[in-house]
């Protein structure tokens, strides 16, 4: 049963689509509490599953997907054995909501922008007519748009990429969920405007009680918004913990790879770090450390059994077999280790 | 939105004004025995003097000059073969209305049978076997592949003898109306079903749906609120389309049923080579495909509220 | 074909054998040393190399439907220009005589002879049903069928497949001048415009009633003004590849512009304009039914589909005559049901949308 902190809980859960006849297992049995006001982030490169993992929390998996294994946990309830409508409708929205990536394309262009969210104020906050638009107005003026009565009548061409966001918030919000997934909320945008929406959504997040679950391949993102960190790589979560425990104290190689190669961590007048290779082909299985092929130091076993989760700290777990006693002693790249004293966590 | 449509308009006659001025040259490479009655009769001197009466040894230009002249005062000459010296105005407008209420008619059921069928298929795409959409699309593709004459035919043919129908139109039996009026529709039916269903199928792909399915709203509300209405608007632009096919369809079922409307007439005049009259209907119906496309696009205009002024001027 | 699967499968295979045996090998304490590194490994895990007109040909190869009309249509193809050589000396266009009872035209009977007997008489071999004399039997003046058909479906496809031709030749050529030469654009937009207005079937039918009905003719007219289209869709691209932001992007990298063209456009040109063809044949032969009907098509003493099928609705009205009317009906939806077909389904698989692995 899951940790009663968490307000949804994921167990071993998988996750398969068929494709024209083949079998893609998107997520391997994936374990992860997301406690109760906390903002979570998970990372992870394109196509690590990331995105397929939350929305099977919302029952939004394409129709060629479907949930094979575990459980989600919600208040009680698993999610995962939702299978009618009706049933998955009593979550979305009401319970968690979500903003996606694109702004641009997630607005129905036909349609007015207040009329889109006088939508989802019918649906959750039990409003009709005239009190369903001032609520409307009032979730426009709460997401910080100016005029909101004029903006109410205007369709979303007539909005920028971050007003668009702003208003895609508007709507998730209007629903008055507990848990908000935003889906890579920032990666369409400006980077200037980044931060605008990265700060509204805190704001909201303090003011509402939201529980947050950031989707983000960018860092920078995490370091400004994350209480915790989950990492993701081909459908598996391979280390997990507080923001500060994997940026400065990371155990798992592909987390290593992964904060190598930021920019800020380079050396002026030298390459880049890149990780060498590709991320495997979900269609054919997977044995033993997903990560292994493209990791120069993987020992033997990798190739050959999945390793358990170990933990470092109770907060703090890691995938690896390097974690394990009879390993031998592989240290981490050079910055990463600059980083550990940055952090203090000299010796973790 | 007022120049929007002003503009368009204007376009459209410069269209048409340029259309009229080559279909009118094409027609003076004609052989000249379509200007006469009874040409093998005549003399030199006879054919000469007939020629002059008609304008027709004047220079090309001066010719032209002339036509424009007359056509903006409605006359467009008159007929040599079909009916005898009769103004080729008053032989064409008496068959119009026919013309408009069957060709009106076969639109009005393919958006009726078209637009459900459509949904259907689209509907069908989300189910595990997808009948509906395997049915609907060998439907669509028999239609689309086979030419339209051929299927004219066996509907003719095999519809006409069941009870109440009839191989011919009579004007005093309803029923009778019925299978020209289907088969014209035929067509049109399987076009707006295949848009619909695929306009439907990749708006119901689109981020928007799937916001809209994370906010919680009903499928059936999504499909009906906001994926049809998308997928609704972009058809608009087939409207000139399907004009132009009712239109070339009612030339051969018109002819075939024995209805005196402009198709048959047209099909008739060919076969006499009446020039005159000829000319007169080949013009009419590229206006009528012409005033097909402006409305399709003002219809667009006033339907997205993407499209603003000038945006989109300059075809589709 | 076949190769293409043979390489997946196989190279999965020994990827997984090689897996199992390394798992057998290893001692407990081995388990836990460095594995040897190999760069390229972490390369091979990932998806397929993809090479565009591989992956076309796998999804059209997975659409039986179409596999299915593609073998149809290859084999109807194959069969029309074989068909001269089979040992069957017909001509399409004599009128055949044959030993035959004489007929009274107005009591439809027999006539007889003095003894009772039927008089025998060579005549027109009008109307004889498909048997082993006319394979396809003969019509109303006394032509055998077979040929004619055969000869009718050898013309039809000529006149598509010269429409197809035209098309994307003058559509590829003039496309590309009216996409670089910038002082043309006007010209051809406006051209494009006004033509787009009118039916092609109306600019058929008037080059068709100008001019004097023919093969020739036929082509002519439909090929007028049908490579606008084309034309257009070509100028789109050229403009694509000098502005899209790939191929900027492309460009900034270094890439040549014969790379850019032969990578970034020739491969979805090509695909459409196969398509195009592909679905201009069964145009043709729609229109050329068309105007046959009206009176203006090609003349009689050269068979077409649309001659066989208008002289075939002629006499539709007696049953025992409809054989003339059905066996180039069949034929000819046979052709363009395979055509459309085919060009649809090969539209859908040069789509990279639906190249999925």
């Amino acid at each position: 049963m899951p940790n009663e902190n968490a307000i949804l809980s994921f167990e071993d859960l998988e996750i398969e689509f068929t494709l024209r006849g083949q079998v893609l297992r998107a997520i391997r049995s994936v374990c992860l509490d997301v406690y109760r006001g906390e903002s979570l982030a998970i990372v992870g490169e394109s196509g690590s599953g990331k995105s397929v993992f939350t929305k099977s929390a919302m029952g939004l998996l394409d129709a060629n997907g479907a949930i094979t294994g575990g459980h989600i946990w919600y208040e009680g309830k698993d999610l995962a054995r939702y299978t009618t409508e009706k049933e998955w409708r009593a979550i979305r929205g009401k319970e968690i909501a979500m903003v996606m990536q694109d702004p641009m394309t997630s607005l129905n262009p036909l349609q007015t922008i207040g009329d889109q969210i006088a939508e989802a104020v019918r649906l959750h906050q039990d409003l009709k007519g005239g009190a369903a638009k001032a609520a409307a107005v009032e979730a426009l003026a709460a997401v910080g748009i100016d005029e909101p009565e004029r903006r109410y009548k205007q369709f979303p061409h007539e909005f920028s990429g971050g007003m668009r966001q702003r208003v895609v918030i508007a709507i998730a919000v209007a629903c008055r969920p507990k848990v908000l997934i935003c889906d890579e909320p920032t990666t369409a945008l400006d980077v200037t405007i980044q931060a605008q929406i990265l700060d509204l959504i805190k704001i909201l997040q303090k003011k509402l009680d939201l529980t947050t679950i950031y989707i983000t391949h960018d860092l920078g993102v995490v370091a400004n918004v994350a209480d915790r960190i989950a990492v993701m790589y081909a459908g598996d979560i391979v280390e997990v913990g507080k923001c500060e425990e994997v940026f400065y104290d990371p155990r798992h190689p592909y987390t290593w790879a992964l904060l190598s190669s930021l920019p800020q961590l380079g050396v002026k007048g030298q390459a880049l770090y890149s990780i060498q290779g590709t991320p495997p082909n979900l269609f054919h299985e997977v044995h033993g450390d997903a990560f292994a092929p493209r990791n120069p130091q993987a020992l033997n076993i990798d190739f050959v059994e999945r390793p358990p989760l170990f933990e470092v700290t109770p907060t703090h777990k890691a995938r690896t077999w390097l974690l394990d006693p009879r390993a031998p002693k592989v240290e981490p790249p050079e910055h990463i280790r600059q980083l550990r004293q940055k952090g203090g966590y000299l010796h973790g | 939105m007022l120049k929007y449509i002003g503009k368009r308009l204007l376009r459209s006659l410069l269209t048409l004004f340029i259309i009229i001025t080559i279909v009118f040259a094409l027609l003076r490479l004609m052989p000249i025995e379509g200007y006469f009655q009874n040409f093998e009769k005549m003399t030199p001197t006879q054919i000469q003097v007939g020629l002059q009466q008609l304008g027709l040894t004047d220079p090309l230009p001066v010719q032209l000059l002339h036509f424009w002249q007359n056509a903006a005062q409605g006359d467009f000459g008159v007929s040599h073969k079909y009916r005898v010296g009769v103004d080729v105005v008053e032989i064409i407008s008496g068959k119009i209305p026919l013309s408009l209420s069957i060709g009106m008619s076969a639109l009005a059921l393919a958006l009726l049978l078209g637009l459900p069928l459509g949904i259907l298929m689209a509907r069908s795409t989300r189910t595990r076997w997808k009948i509906g959409d395997k049915l609907g699309t060998v439907f669509v593709v028999v239609i689309q592949a086979i030419p339209a004459a051929i299927y004219y035919i066996f509907i003719q043919f095999y519809c006409s003898q069941l009870p109440g129908f009839s191989m011919f139109v009579d004007a005093k039996q309803p029923l009778t109306w019925v299978l020209p009026v289907c088969s014209l529709a035929l067509g049109n039916i399987a076009y707006y079903a295949m848009w619909l269903r695929r306009y439907m199928v990749d708006e119901s792909n689109k981020d928007y749906v799937k916001l809209a399915r994370a906010k919680g709203v009903p499928t059936s509300e999504i499909s009906r609120k906001h994926v049809f209405r998308n997928a609704f608007v972009p058809l608009v632009q087939f409207i000139p389309t399907s004009v132009i096919l009712t239109l070339m369809g009612s030339l051969y079922v018109e002819s075939l049923y024995s209805i005196p409307g402009m198709g048959g007439l047209l099909v008739n005049a060919i076969q006499l080579q009446d020039n005159t009259l000829v000319q007169a209907l080949v013009l009419l119906y590229a206006a009528i495909s012409i005033i097909g496309l402006l409305v399709g696009d003002i219809l667009m205009a006033l339907l997205d509220p993407r499209i603003t002024l000038g945006r989109k001027e300059g075809g589709r | 074909m076949a190769i293409f699967r043979i390489k997946d499968s196989k190279t999965q295979a020994l990827a997984n054998s090689l897996n199992k045996e390394s798992a057998r090998q290893f001692s407990q304490e081995e388990l836990f040393q460095f594995a040897p590194y190999d760069p390229d490994a972490g390369e091979r895990g990932g998806y397929s190399d993809y090479s565009y007109w591989r992956s076309t040909l796998r999804a059209f190869r997975k659409n039986r439907v179409a596999m299915f009309f593609l073998c149809v249509i290859l084999a109807t193809l194959l069969f029309t220009f074989l068909e001269p050589l089979i040992p069957y000396d017909r001509e399409p266009n004599t009128i055949y005589y044959i030993e035959q009872e004489k007929i009274n035209l107005f009591t439809r009977q027999p006539v007889l002879d003095e003894q009772g007997n039927p008089v025998v008489e060579v005549s027109r071999a009008t109307d004889q049903r498909p048997g082993q004399e006319f394979w396809f039997g003969t019509n109303s003046i006394g032509q055998d069928l077979w040929s004619q058909i055969w000869s009718g479906t050898r013309n039809s496809l000529f006149i598509g497949f010269s429409v197809a031709c035209v098309d994307a030749l003058l559509g590829i050529l003039m496309g590309v001048l009216w996409g670089y030469v910038r002082k043309l654009d006007f010209f051809f937009t406006e051209l494009y415009n006004i033509f787009d207005n009118v039916p092609q079937t109306l600019i058929v039918m008037i080059i068709s009633y100008v001019l004097r009905p023919g093969m020739g003719t036929m082509i002519f007219a439909m090929c007028l003004t049908s490579w606008l289209a084309t034309a257009r869709f070509i100028r789109n691209q050229v403009v694509i590849i000098r502005d899209r932001d790939y191929n900027l992007a492309s460009r900034c990298l270094g890439t040549s512009t014969w790379r850019l063209i032969t990578k970034n456009l020739l491969p979805y040109l090509v695909s459409i304009i196969t398509m195009r063809m592909a679905l201009a044949i069964p145009a043709a032969i729609n229109n050329e039914v068309f105007i046959t009907y009206i009176g203006l098509g090609v003349p009689l003493e050269t068979p077409t589909l649309g001659n066989l099928v208008e002289t075939g609705r002629k006499v539709m009205g007696e049953a025992a005559l409809r054989y003339q009317l059905f066996i180039p009906v069949v034929i000819l939806a046979t052709i363009t049901i395979s055509f459309y077909i085919i060009g649809n389904a090969f539209a859908d698989a040069a789509d990279p949308k639906n190249h999925v692995n």
